[in-house]
C-alpha cells in the first residue's frame, strides 16, 4: 500500500470549446483550449476526509471525474492508492466508490435490491457476496424497508442513502462524493451528514473526498479543505489552518480572503 | 485474474444486464401483450397484400416452393434484426445517458463494450420472440410453411447475421459517442438495405448495378440464407455461400468497429463529453 490514498501532481485539464450545429459536425474534434484545472497538486492520506470547495466552474467536479477515470487529464499525474488514473483505470475503479448528488442515477423501475445486486455483480461480487454485503449495509444505511420497493417510489433522501450504499458495496478504499446533499432539503441534508459522520467517518478508515457548496457540511465533515478557484488550487489546509492564514473568524470569511487574493484572469 | 475467471465473470455480467432489461420490461406487462397482437395485425396485413400482388410472373422470381406471403414475411421478420443490430448499442448508450446511470455503470469493474453487449441481449431476444410470434401467426392462420425447414441452418444464419449486424451497430454507437445525435451510419445502412437488401422483393428484380451493390451489404446474405433454410429447405452445404458472406462481414467489421469505438470512447473522456446528449 502506498503512503497516500490520493496523489495529484501538477494535474491539468483542458476541454474543447463547446460547439453546435454545422461547426460541431464539420469539426467534431476541436483543440483543447478551455482550462478546467491548472496544475493542481496535493496528497490525501489513507482515512483522511478532504472537502473540495469553490465557486461553480472552479474545477471540483472535473477533479472528481478525473479520479473516477471518467475523464483523462490533459497533463500531470493523478494516482489513487498508487494506481495511475490514465494508465490503470480498471485498478483505480477497484479502489473507489462514487456517488453524485444527482437524483436520477438508478433504474427506477427496478427495486432497490435489484439495483444493488446489479451494480454488485458489475463490480465482480458473486451473488452470495453481494447478498451478504447488502445485508451488512441494510442496517447502517437504514435500507430495510426500502429494499423491495421500486426506486421510483423512494424519496430523494433515501435515493442518496441507496447511492451511498451502492458506492460502498465493494468495500472501496476511497469514497468520492460530488455534492452529495445538493438536492436534499435542509433537514434531510442534516440527517445525511449525521449519517455520514456516524457510519462512514467514525473510525471506518475510509478515505473520503467530497465536493460541496455547503460550508456547514464542510466544517462538520472535513479534516482538510482544498480551495479551488478558476481551476487553480489556492489552499489546502485544515479549517483552523485556513482561518489562521486568512486571519478570519469563519470559513466563509477565510474563503473570501483566499479567493480575493487569487490572480484574476480573462479567458 | 485468470483468463477463464475473467470469461466466466464477463458471461455473468452479460446475464445480469440481460436480467436487468427483462425485469424492466416485466414491469410494463401490458406493452408485452399488445406486442403479441400487434404482430397478428401486421401478419394479416401482409397476407392480404400478398394475395393482391401474387401473379405468375412474381412466382417465377421467388425461391422454389415459396409464395409471396411467406417470402415477404421472412423478409420483414428478419430485416428487423438488422434494425435491432444497428440501433441497440446506441439506444442503450443514449438511455444510460438520459436516465443518469451511465457514470455509475462506468465506474464499476465492467468495461463499456461489455455493458453495451449485455444491453443488446434483451433487444435481440425480444426480436427473436417477435419473429417467432410473426411466423407462428403466419403458420397458424395464413398457411406459412413450417414443415421441412432447416432450423439448424436458419439458426446458424441468424447467429452469423447478428454478429455482422453488431459490427455495424458498434460503428453506429461510435458515431453517437462523438456526435451525440443524428446518425447517418444508421440512415445509410438501413436505407440501402431497404432498397437493395431484398426485404420485400427478390434481389434479382433489381437493375444489375444495384444487384452488385446488394452484394456489399450483409442483409442480402442474411435474407437469402434465411429464405433458403426456411422456405427452400436448403441443406447446410447449400447455405455455405450465405454463411460465408456473413462471416466475412463479421470478421472484417467487428475488429474495425471495436477499434473505432475504443478511439471514440477515449476521445469523449478527453473532451469530457461522455455523458453529454
Amino acid at each position: 500500500m502506498t503512503n497516500f490514498a490520493l496523489s495529484l501532481e501538477n494535474v491539468e485539464k483542458y476541454f474543447p470549446p463547446a460547439t453546435s450545429g454545422w461547426r460541431a459536425l464539420l469539426h467534431p474534434i476541436s483543440r483543447l483550449t478551455i482550462p478546467a484545472l491548472r496544475g493542481v497538486s496535493f496528497d490525501v492520506k489513507h482515512g483522511e476526509i478532504l472537502a473540495l470547495v469553490g465557486a461553480n466552474g472552479a474545477g471540483k467536479s472535473t477533479l472528481l471525474r478525473i479520479l473516477t477515470t471518467l475523464l483523462i487529464p490533459t497533463r500531470g499525474c493523478a494516482q489513487v492508492c498508487g494506481f495511475d488514473v490514465a494508465r490503470e483505470p480498471a485498478k483505480v475503479r477497484l479502489q473507489i466508490g462514487y456517488h453524485t448528488g444527482a437524483d436520477a442515477c438508478f433504474y427506477s423501475r427496478l427495486s432497490a435490491k435489484e439495483n444493488l445486486l446489479l451494480f454488485a455483480g458489475l463490480n465482480n461480487l458473486s451473488q452470495s457476496e453481494a447478498s451478504t454485503r447488502i445485508a451488512e449495509l441494510t442496517e447502517p444505511f437504514g435500507l430495510g424497508a426500502l429494499l423491495d420497493r421500486q426506486v421510483r417510489t423512494l424519496s430523494t433522501g433515501n435515493i442518496h442513502r441507496l447511492g451511498l450504499a451502492r458506492a460502498m458495496l465493494h468495500r472501496p478504499s476511497v469514497l468520492l462524493l460530488d455534492e452529495p446533499t445538493r438536492s436534499l432539503d435542509p433537514l434531510a441534508a442534516a440527517e445525511f451528514r449525521r449519517f455520514l459522520v456516524q457510519r462512514l467517518v467514525g473510525g471506518h478508515g475510509t478515505t473520503m473526498i467530497f465536493a460541496s457548496h455547503t460550508l456547514a457540511e464542510v466544517e462538520q465533515l472535513a479534516g482538510r479543505i482544498a480551495v479551488l478557484d478558476n481551476g487553480r488550487l489556492l489552499a489546502c489546509d485544515t479549517l483552523a489552518g485556513l482561518k489562521a492564514t486568512a486571519k478570519a473568524a469563519t470559513l466563509e470569511e477565510s474563503l473570501e480572503v483566499v479567493t480575493r487574493r487569487a490572480p484574476r484572469e480573462t479567458q | 485474474m485468470k483468463n477463464s475467471t475473467r470469461f466466466v465473470l464477463t458471461l455473468r455480467k452479460l446475464a445480469l444486464l440481460f436480467l436487468r432489461d427483462l425485469a424492466v420490461a416485466r414491469s410494463y406487462r401490458a406493452a408485452f401483450l399488445i406486442e403479441i397482437f400487434q404482430a397478428l395485425f401486421g401478419v394479416a396485413g401482409f397476407y392480404f397484400l400478398s394475395r393482391f400482388v401474387e401473379s405468375a410472373k412474381l412466382e417465377k422470381s421467388l425461391p422454389p416452393g415459396a409464395n409471396y406471403f411467406s417470402f415477404a414475411l421472412v423478409g420483414i421478420a428478419f430485416f428487423d434484426y438488422l434494425s435491432v443490430g444497428l440501433h441497440t448499442f446506441d439506444a442503450s448508450l443514449q438511455e444510460a445517458r438520459q436516465n443518469g446511470t451511465l457514470e455509475n455503470l462506468l465506474v464499476t469493474q465492467t468495461s463499456l463494450p461489455v455493458i453495451l453487449a449485455g444491453s443488446s441481449l434483451y433487444p435481440f431476444a425480444l426480436m427473436s420472440l417477435r419473429t417467432a410470434i410473426y411466423i407462428g401467426w403466419g403458420a397458424a392462420l395464413f398457411g406459412f410453411p413450417l414443415s421441412g425447414a432447416n432450423w439448424l441452418g436458419a439458426f446458424l444464419v441468424l447467429a452469423a447475421s447478428v454478429l455482422a449486424f453488431s459490427g455495424l451497430g458498434i460503428l453506429s454507437a461510435s458515431y453517437l459517442l462523438i456526435f451525440k445525435r443524428g446518425n447517418p451510419v444508421n440512415w445509410a445502412i438501413l436505407g440501402l438495405s431497404t432498397v437493395a437488401g431484398g426485404m420485400m422483393y427478390p434481389v434479382s428484380v433489381l437493375p444489375v448495378w444495384l444487384q452488385h451493390v446488394a452484394r456489399l451489404i450483409p442483409i442480402t446474405y442474411s435474407l437469402e440464407g434465411m429464405r433458403a433454410a426456411i422456405l427452400g429447405h436448403a441443406t447446410l452445404r447449400e447455405l455455405v455461400p450465405s454463411l460465408a458472406g456473413l462471416v466475412v462481414f463479421a470478421v472484417v467489421l467487428l475488429p474495425i468497429s471495436f477499434a473505432i469505438f475504443s478511439w471514440a470512447l477515449r476521445r469523449t473522456k478527453i473532451a469530457g463529453t461522455l455523458t453529454h446528449f
